[in-house]
C-alpha cells in the first residue's frame, strides 16, 4: 500500500518534467490508479499540462473514473482563467455525465463566481439528469440573468415538464428570460403550456413572437393550427413564415390534417427555398402539395429546384411535371435555354412524356445544345412527336460526332417513319459503332417494306459477316410473308451462324409453305443448326415431323440428341416414348436424364420396371430423376 | 390473335394473345378507337401471352401510341417476353413506350393528378 501511495507520489512529481515523454508516462500510469484520489487529483492537474495530447489524455483518464472526485476537482477548474482548460474541464464533465449531477449541483447552489454558475448551468443542460430540474428551476431566479438564461436552457435540453411552471413564471417576471423560456417550453413539447403560449401570442416583441409561434408548432396539437391561422398573414414575413413552419410541424404530426385551406400562393419563395436547402420538412410538405398546386409561379420554382434536390425529391419533382402536362410546357420551355445539363435532362424527361408538335418545333432550335445527352434525347423527342420538320434535324443529329447521339437520331428517323428515308438509313449500316448500326437496322425494320427486305436480303451476303448477322436479324424482326424467301435461302448461307439465325427466324414466322429446306437443314454440318432444324420443323409442321428427326437421337453431337429427346417429349406420343427406352442405356448422364424426364412426360407406362432398375446408377442426379419419374408416371 | 378487355379503374386492360402482325394490329387499332369514343383513353396493353410480333405489328403499336398522345391519354406495356423486348430494343422504342415488369406496376403508375 505504502508502495502505490509513493509511486504515486513519484508521478505526481513526473507531471512537473520538462520532458514530454515522461509526463506521458506519468499520466498513463496514474490513469491505473483511478481508485486513488492523489492520483486522481494528479489527472485533474495534468489537465494544466501544456501539451494537448497529454491534456487529452488525462480526460480520457478522468472521464473512465467517474467519481465524485473527479468531478469536484474538475468543477474547480471552471472558474479558470485559461477559456482551453475551463472547456476541456466542462467537456470531461459532460463525458463522465449523470455521475457528475451532484457535484454540479451543489456548485450551482453555492458558487459565487455567476461565470462558473452560468457554464454549471450549461453542463447540467448536456448531461440532461432530470435530478437537475429543480435546482436549475431556482436558478431561473438567480441575481444574474446570464445565470438565469443558461438555466432556462439547460431546461429546455432536459425536457422535463416539472419545469414549465418554473419557466412560465420566469417568462412572466423577467423580460430578458423570456426567449430562452419560449424555447424551453417548445422543446420540453409538453402541451400543458399551451394557453400561456397562445396568451404569449399578443406580446409586440417579434423575436418572442416567432419562438413563441415556433414553440407552438414544435408542441404538435392539431387545435394549434387555428391560432397560428391569423399570422399567415402577418406583415413581417419572418413571422408568417414561421407561422406556416409551425402549421406544417402541426400538420405532420397530425398525419397531415390541416382543417383550413392554406395561402400557399403567398409563400412559394419560402417553401422552394426550403426544397432547395433540402429541408426535409418542407420539401416533404411542399412536394405533397404539388398534385394539387401547380400555378404557373410554382411550375417555374420547381424546375429553379431541380438543381439541387437529392434523387428521391427530384423524381417526385420530374413525376409532377409530367402529370401537369402540357400546360407546364411554356414555363419549361422558358426555362430551358439557361438551365443546366442536369436540368435540361430533367426537362426532357418530363417532354418524352407529354410532347406535342408544338414542343417539338420549340426544341428544333436545341438539337445543337453542346451536352451530347441533351442532343440524344432531343433526338428521342423529335423522333416521337411525328413532326416532319424533325427530318432535317435528326438527319444532321445522324452525322453527330458523338456514337449515341447518331443512334438516336437513327432510332427517331425509324420513328418519323416513311420510305424516302430508307436510303439515308442505310448509311447507318456502315457506321463505325454497332449500337449505331443496330439503330440504323431498327429504324429500317421499323419503316419495312420491300425495299428495305431487298436491302438485307443483298446485306446477307455482305462481304463482312458482321453485316450478314445484322441483315439476317432483321429481316427475322421484320417478320412478314415477305421475308420467308430470303429466310429459306439463306438455310445454304455458307455461314452455319447465318443459317441457324434463318432457320430460328422461320421457326418463329411459321408461314412457310415448303419446309424441304428445313427437311434437308437436318443433315447440316452444323451441330447448332440440325438443333435449329428440329424445332422449325416441328413449330411449323408440329408432330407429325417427328419421324423425321427421330434419326437424329443417334447423331454424333450429344446436344442434338440431347434437343431431340426433348423435342420428343414436348410433342412425341407413346410410339416415340418407346423409342427412347433404349437411350437410358446411354453411356451419357445428361442424355439419360433428359430420357427419363421425356419418359415421364409422356407418362410412359412401360418404362417403369427400366426406370425402377436406375435405382442402383452411381450417379444420384439419376437415380433422383428416375425416381421422380416413376412416381410422376404412377400418378403419385 | 384474342384481345380481353377489362376496366380497373380508370385504366382498360387489354390482353393480348397471340400473334401480333398486320391482320391483329389492325384489329387491335380499331377496338382502341373504340375505347377513345368512350373517352377512355388510359390503356394498359398487357403482352404476356404475345407470342409473335412482327414490323407490322410493331407498327401497329407505333400507330396506337401516336393516337394515344393525340388524345392526352397514356399508354402503358407490361409483360414483354424476351423476343418482343429485343425488337423494342433494337427499335429503341423502349424510349418511346412506357414498359413495366409487370401488369400490377403498370397499374400502380396510374396516379390521378386533382386539377388545379
Amino acid at each position: 500500500m505504502n508502495d502505490v501511495i509513493e509511486r504515486i507520489g513519484e508521478l505526481l512529481s513526473t507531471l512537473q518534467s520538462p520532458d514530454f515523454y515522461e509526463r506521458e508516462v506519468a499520466v498513463k500510469e496514474l490513469g491505473s490508479f483511478t481508485s486513488n484520489d492523489e492520483a486522481v487529483a494528479g489527472l485533474v492537474m495534468a489537465l494544466e499540462d501544456a501539451d494537448l495530447g497529454i491534456r487529452e489524455l488525462a480526460a480520457d483518464f478522468l472521464v473512465k473514473t467517474k467519481g465524485p472526485i473527479a468531478s469536484q476537482l474538475l468543477i474547480r477548474f471552471l472558474g479558470n482563467e485559461d477559456i482551453g482548460t475551463r472547456n476541456l474541464a466542462a467537456e470531461v464533465l459532460v463525458r463522465i455525465g449523470k455521475e457528475a449531477t451532484p457535484a454540479l449541483i451543489e456548485d450551482l447552489a453555492t458558487n459565487e463566481d455567476y461565470d462558473v454558475r452560468k457554464f454549471t448551468a450549461d453542463i447540467l443542460g448536456l448531461i440532461k439528469d432530470e435530478r437537475a430540474v429543480e435546482p436549475l428551476v431556482q436558478r431561473l431566479w438567480d441575481e444574474n440573468m446570464n445565470v438565469v438564461c443558461s438555466a432556462a436552457e439547460a431546461l429546455g435540453e432536459i425536457g422535463s415538464p416539472a419545469a414549465i411552471p418554473g419557466l412560465v413564471a420566469a417568462f412572466e417576471k423577467m423580460e430578458d428570460v423570456r426567449l430562452p423560456a419560449v424555447e424551453a417550453l417548445g422543446k420540453i413539447g409538453d402541451k400543458s403550456c399551451l394557453e400561456s403560449l397562445y396568451d404569449w401570442l399578443k406580446t409586440d416583441d417579434p423575436m418572442i413572437l416567432f419562438a413563441v409561434i415556433e414553440a407552438i408548432g414544435a408542441l404538435g396539437n392539431a387545435g394549434s393550427a387555428a391560432q397560428l391561422r391569423p399570422y399567415l398573414e402577418h406583415e413581417d414575413r419572418t413571422i408568417a413564415e414561421a407561422a406556416l413552419g409551425a402549421i406544417i410541424d402541426l400538420s405532420r404530426q397530425n398525419e397531415g390534417r390541416i382543417d383550413f385551406e392554406l395561402p400557399l400562393d403567398r409563400f412559394v419563395d419560402y417553401l422552394f427555398e426550403g426544397v432547395r436547402k433540402r429541408d426535409p420538412r418542407l420539401t416533404e410538405f411542399t412536394l405533397r402539395r404539388l398534385n394539387h398546386w401547380y400555378g404557373r409561379d410554382v411550375v417555374s420554382h420547381m424546375v429553379d429546384v431541380l438543381d439541387d434536390v437529392e434523387d428521391e425529391a427530384l423524381g417526385r419533382l420530374i413525376e409532377t411535371l409530367a402529370q401537369i402536362g402540357n400546360s407546364a410546357a411554356d414555363m419549361l420551355l422558358e426555362k430551358f435555354a439557361a438551365a443546366s445539363p442536369k436540368v435540361k435532362g430533367v426537362i426532357l424527361d418530363v417532354f418524352k412524356q407529354v410532347v406535342d408538335e408544338n414542343i417539338a418545333r420549340a426544341l428544333l432550335r436545341y438539337a445543337d445544345d453542346e451536352d451530347p445527352d441533351v442532343r440524344q434525347k432531343i433526338a428521342h423527342i423529335l423522333g416521337m412527336s411525328g413532326l416532319a420538320e424533325a427530318t432535317e434535324v435528326l438527319k444532321g443529329l445522324a452525322s453527330d460526332p458523338i456514337g449515341h447521339v447518331r443512334s438516336a437520331a437513327y432510332a427517331a428517323l425509324g420513328w418519323l417513319g416513311g420510305e424516302e428515308l430508307i436510303e439515308f438509313l442505310c448509311r447507318g449500316l456502315d457506321d463505325k459503332y454497332p449500337d449505331v448500326r443496330e439503330a440504323a437496322v431498327g429504324a429500317l425494320i421499323i419503316i419495312n417494306g420491300q425495299r428495305v427486305v431487298q436491302k438485307f436480303t443483298e446485306d446477307l451476303y455482305h462481304t463482312e459477316v458482321e453485316r450478314q448477322r445484322l441483315a439476317v436479324n432483321a429481316l427475322g424482326l421484320i417478320g412478314d410473308a415477305a421475308v420467308v424467301p430470303p429466310l429459306i435461302n439463306a438455310i445454304n448461307h455458307p455461314e452455319a451462324a447465318i443459317r441457324k439465325s434463318a432457320i430460328l427466324s422461320l421457326a418463329r414466322i411459321r408461314e412457310v409453305s415448303d419446309v424441304q429446306p428445313l427437311v434437308v437443314a437436318l443433315n447440316d454440318e452444323s451441330a447448332s443448326v440440325r438443333k435449329a432444324a428440329v424445332t422449325a420443323l416441328l413449330q411449323i409442321e408440329g408432330p407429325g415431323r417427328l419421324d423425321e428427326c427421330r434419326y437424329l437421337l443417334e447423331d454424333e453431337d450429344v446436344w442434338v440428341r440431347y434437343h431431340v429427346i426433348n423435342a420428343v417429349a414436348e410433342y412425341g406420343t407413346a410410339d416415340h416414348a418407346e423409342l427412347l427406352l433404349r437411350y437410358l442405356d446411354d453411356p451419357q448422364d445428361i442424355i439419360k436424364i433428359a430420357v427419363i424426364k421425356a419418359l415421364a412426360e409422356l407418362r410412359y407406362v412401360p418404362a417403369v420396371p427400366k426406370l425402377s432398375v436406375l435405382k442402383d446408377e452411381r450417379n444420384q442426379d439419376v437415380i433422383d430423376a428416375a425416381t421422380r419419374a416413376v412416381r410422376a408416371i404412377q400418378g403419385r | 390473335m384474342e384481345i380481353k378487355s377489362r376496366q380497373e379503374g380508370n385504366v382498360t386492360v387489354l390482353n393480348l394473345q397471340g400473334r401480333l402482325d398486320l391482320a391483329s394490329g389492325s384489329v387491335l387499332k380499331e377496338e382502341i378507337k373504340k375505347l377513345f369514343e368512350q373517352q377512355r383513353n388510359s390503356v394498359h396493353l398487357n403482352l404476356a401471352d404475345v407470342e409473335f410480333i412482327n414490323s407490322s405489328g410493331l407498327g401497329a403499336l407505333v400507330s396506337i401510341m401516336k393516337e394515344v398522345r393525340l388524345q392526352k391519354g397514356r399508354l402503358t406495356l407490361s409483360n414483354l417476353a424476351s423476343y418482343v423486348q429485343e425488337i423494342f430494343d433494337i427499335t429503341q422504342l423502349s424510349h418511346i413506350f412506357e414498359i413495366f415488369a409487370t401488369e400490377q406496376e403498370a397499374l400502380g403508375s396510374y396516379q390521378p393528378v386533382t386539377a388545379n
